[in-house]
């Protein structure tokens, strides 16, 4: 299997693009309140926040760039959804190094009978 | 959010045969990696080169000779190797943690915050 090359790790590929983005407290809080509510636009973020809509709105923008939040267009606003890319990365792993282990125990099996054969009184 | 892999495989040969073949270096480069470096003692360190320039780090947190191999790897994921005779060889069990994202993820909230100040 050739995904060795792309084996997950914190701070690379898409886990570090979803780390930049959710680097900063506020974003991370708007990413669980988007995910309590299950879509939510910078309006409604906002009215229960002591910051403007407009700051919300970039960085529901940021979080969009980054993968974490879809964005669909409804009227005037944007209206934001959480996105499950990083429950896929979970599978990914789970997928990538069970079979990692899969094919290491049967090599692993292959070399103590080889070590065994080796031994063996001629 | 740390994830889990988990296998079991018996083996017909002795624990100390299977013991040998997780810990020597030219044993793991038959099985576990293309090139192997390990100091099977705690806090000894590992590393593991494959074909594809791929590279990992470890350091050896428990070894108990023909029982218990713990390595925790430079990403902060862990892979516990355990060792059990059994009727007809040896039982490995093998449990490798990921990383714990949530974690890294903190880790990288305070790196950011530091750069800012």
């Amino acid at each position: 299997m050739a995904i060795r090359a792309e084996r997950l790790k914190p701070g690379t590929g898409n886990i570090g693009i979803v780390f930049d983005a959710l680097g900063d407290p506020g974003r991370r809080a708007l990413v669980a309140s988007v995910a309590e509510l299950g879509t939510a636009t910078a309006t409604e973020l906002a009215a229960g926040l002591p910051v403007t809509r407009q700051a919300v709105a970039k960085q529901l923008a940021q979080l969009a760039d980054a993968g974490l939040l879809g964005a669909t267009r409804v009227g005037r606003e944007t209206r934001y959804r959480v996105t499950p890319q990083p429950l896929g990365d979970a599978a990914a792993w789970l997928a990538e190094v069970g079979g990692q282990w899969d094919e290491r125990l049967a090599a692993l099996a292959r070399s103590l009978s080889r070590g065994r054969a080796a031994r063996r009184p001629s | 959010m740390e994830l889990h892999v988990e296998r079991e495989v018996v083996f017909p040969a002795e624990p100390a045969e299977v013991w040998e073949a997780l810990t020597e270096p030219e044993r793991l480069e038959e099985w576990f990696a293309t090139e192997a470096e390990l100091d099977p003692v705690p806090g000894g360190e590992g590393v593991f080169r494959w074909g594809d320039g791929e590279e990992r780090r470890a350091v050896v947190r428990e070894a108990e000779p023909e029982e218990r191999l713990v390595l925790d790897w430079d990403d902060g994921g862990e892979v516990v190797l355990e060792l059990e005779e059994v009727d007809g060889g040896t039982l490995l069990r093998v449990r490798e943690t990921s990383p714990d994202f949530a974690a890294a993820l903190e880790l990288h909230a305070l790196s950011w915050s530091h750069s800012l100040v």
